[in-house]
Order: C-alpha cells, then structure tokens, then sequence
C-alpha cells in the first residue's frame, strides 16, 4: 500500500507541478521501481482517453438560473461599492454583481440587479433575467397605481389572429410523483393539465378543443 | 378407530395455523394532506386597448377583493380599456412550484422562497409564453401591492400579466 506522500508524488508528477530537481529525482525512482513505473503508464493512459472522450467545456445546466440566483443573494449580501479609483481595467471584475451580471450576458441573456429601497409595504423587483438578449427589462414603482411594474421591450408581437385559450381556475391539484398540476375550473371541472418535458419546460394540456 | 382423530387434528391445526397469521387491519382512504402553503395570488391575463370595438367580449371580472385593478392599470399605461381574458387563483406552495395560468398562451410559474421580512412573499417567477421564458425575476410579492408584467403587444393594443398577493384571512 503506498503512503499518502507517494500518493501525493505520483499526482504532483503527472500534474506536471513538479521542479526539474523533483521531477529528475521522481524519474530516477521509475527507473528503479517497475512498479511505480506501470502506475504512471497506466494513469497517462487513463489521462489520455479523458481527454479524447469528455469534451473540455460542458454546458452547465439551467445556467441562467443558476446564475440569478447567485446573483440574488450577492446582492442581498453585499451592497455594491465602487472603487475611488481604478487602478487597472480589470478592476471591475473584482465587483461581485457586475461580474456575474456579466457571466449571464455572455451567455446571452441579460440581467438585472436591482438594490433600490422601497417602501416596506411595496412589491419589489429584486432582479430580472430576460434570456434573449433582443428583449430589453425594467422595472419600476408606481406611486399612483400603487404597484410594481415589469416592463418587456421587444418582446414579439402576439399574432392578430392568434385566439386566446382563457380560463377560470379556481384550484389546482398537484402529483408530486407525476410532476404535474391539474388546474379546475368554478364548476369544479378539469380544465388544464401542466406537465413538464425532458427539458423542464411546462406542457400544457387544455381540454378546451380550442387548446 | 384413530382415523376419526385425523379430522379433529387437521381441523385443530388449521385453526391454529390461522391464529399465527398476523391480522391485516382494514385499510381506509388517507385524509388528503394539504400542502404547507405561504400565501395566496390571484393572476389574470389583461387586454389593454383603446380600440373599444376591437374587445374580445369577455366576461371575465376581478373578484371583489380586486376590483380595482384595472382602475390601476389605466394608471401606468396608456390605454382606456382593460379587459380580463383569464383568471387564476392559486396558493403558493411552499415546497415545490406553483402555476398561475389565466390563459394557455401565457402564464407564470411561481416558486416560493418564504416570508419577506415585514410581510408578503419572496419569489422567485418566471413568465411563460407556450415554451419560452419572457423573463425570470426576484420578487418580494406584498398584500395591497400588485407586480403588473408587460407581455407582448396583440392586435391594436397589449397583453398584461396581473399578480397580485391575497389578503390573509
């Protein structure tokens, strides 16, 4: 059985972490012990096919939601602070919420944080992430209305003709095991079905015939 | 005359066989279990107009506890009608997901993220339109104070997205 240090030896060569000094002495050892020689083969090799098989950048799943909610809490957290002065270009990266904001852009979407105080008894609109990056987001209160208010720019148009398929739910059941909600209307009758797909995007069922 | 006994043994044994048997009570339906909740919203998909012609003829209608909303709304948009298409009451669970659905065309999932401080919700939602997100957005949801979304524009006017948090009673 080999010690945690050999362990830590045969990684740091591989890694390539090693000094010419260690790296010459840990060459020398090959040479001496087979054993620790076919190690070293048998974990290039295994290195090798990694890196034929597994694609070097994966895509990480629901980024963009992952990334808001970091993004939330940070801003939570931590107020935004600005430097005095910037003493290089890339201090700006050193800004927690612009740096993630930023990270979200890249992956074309785009967001928003937003910190300002409202009154506590007013809805607020903590962030907002709007994933095609033609649609431009904002939002504020409305003193007169009362209300909170979320604005879309560039959100295609719904087609003239397009029927809309309303309803008047009343109550819902949901099947954990199934992943669904069936949604009831006044009379007590079904009158959707909201599943979700491989994808995680909601299905939805109508049993209007028009739906 | 030993045959007589095998009977009586056999009938004896059965007997006692079957005392051994563990008892299967009986079995009645589960009372259903409500799901832990941390509110209640009502959601409505509203027509903005001013083409008064062009109304769709529904006869949809706020519930009393929201009458006022489309009063509301004629303070922040430009438009001189507002007609609800659709409507949806809904708790907002507090383990898994919720849907608001007014309509099939578009509607809003709605995630909870528990109490805000000094009262309503903290939700996470997200704006659907068929198959495709609009937007996904933090929100801290009060009672009295409602989060109108802006959809996309149809025929001579636009779409509304109405959430609004329900009295606790």
């Amino acid at each position: 059985m080999k010690t945690p240090s050999e362990d830590h030896d045969l990684i740091r060569f591989l890694d390539g972490e090693m000094s010419d000094t260690e790296r010459a002495s840990f060459e020398v050892r090959m040479e001496t012990e087979p054993l620790l020689k076919s190690e070293v083969s048998l974990m290039q090799r295994m290195s090798a096919d990694f890196r034929t098989h597994v694609p070097a950048e994966m895509p990480v799943p629901y980024a963009d939601f992952f990334n808001s909610q970091i993004q939330m809490r940070i801003a939570q957290e931590e107020p935004v602070t600005l430097p005095a002065v910037r003493s290089s270009w890339f201090d700006w990266w050193r800004i927690p919420t612009l740096a993630t904001a930023a990270a979200a852009v890249a992956m074309g979407g785009f967001m928003i944080v937003q910190n300002q105080k409202q009154p506590a008894n007013n809805s607020m609109v903590h962030s907002i992430y709007v994933p095609n990056p033609s649609v431009q987001a904002h939002s504020f209160h409305s003193n007169e209305a009362q209300a909170t208010v979320l604005i879309l720019d560039g959100v295609e148009a719904m087609p003239s003709d397009r029927q809309m398929v309303s309803f008047h739910i009343e109550r819902t059941e949901t099947d954990q095991a199934m992943a669904t909600t069936t949604l009831f209307g006044e009379s007590g009758q079904v009158v959707a079905v909201v599943a979700k797909d491989s994808r995680n995007q909601p299905r939805l069922v109508s049993a209007n015939p028009r739906g | 005359m030993k045959w007589i006994f095998i009977p009586i043994f056999l009938t004896a044994a059965f007997g006692f066989l079957k005392a051994q048997q563990p008892v299967v009570p009986s079995v009645g339906a589960l009372p259903p279990v409500k799901p832990a909740t941390d509110g209640k919203v009502w959601g409505a998909l509203v027509y903005a107009t001013n083409d008064i012609q062009g109304l769709t003829g529904s006869t949809e209608v706020a519930p009393a506890d929201f009458a006022d909303i489309p009063g509301r709304l004629g303070k922040v948009f430009p438009f001189q009608r507002f007609e609800i298409l659709g409507q949806h009451l809904q708790d907002v669970f507090r383990e898994y997901e919720s849907w608001v659905v007014p309509t099939k065309d578009l509607f809003l999932k709605v995630d909870s993220k528990g109490p805000a401080e000094g009262g309503g919700i903290n939700l996470h939602l997200q704006f659907w339109r068929d198959q495709q997100v609009l937007v996904k957005t933090d929100a801290v949801l009060k009672e009295g104070s409602p989060l109108f979304i802006g959809g996309p524009k149809w025929r001579e006017g636009q779409l509304y997205f109405v959430l609004v948090l329900q009295k606790s009673r």
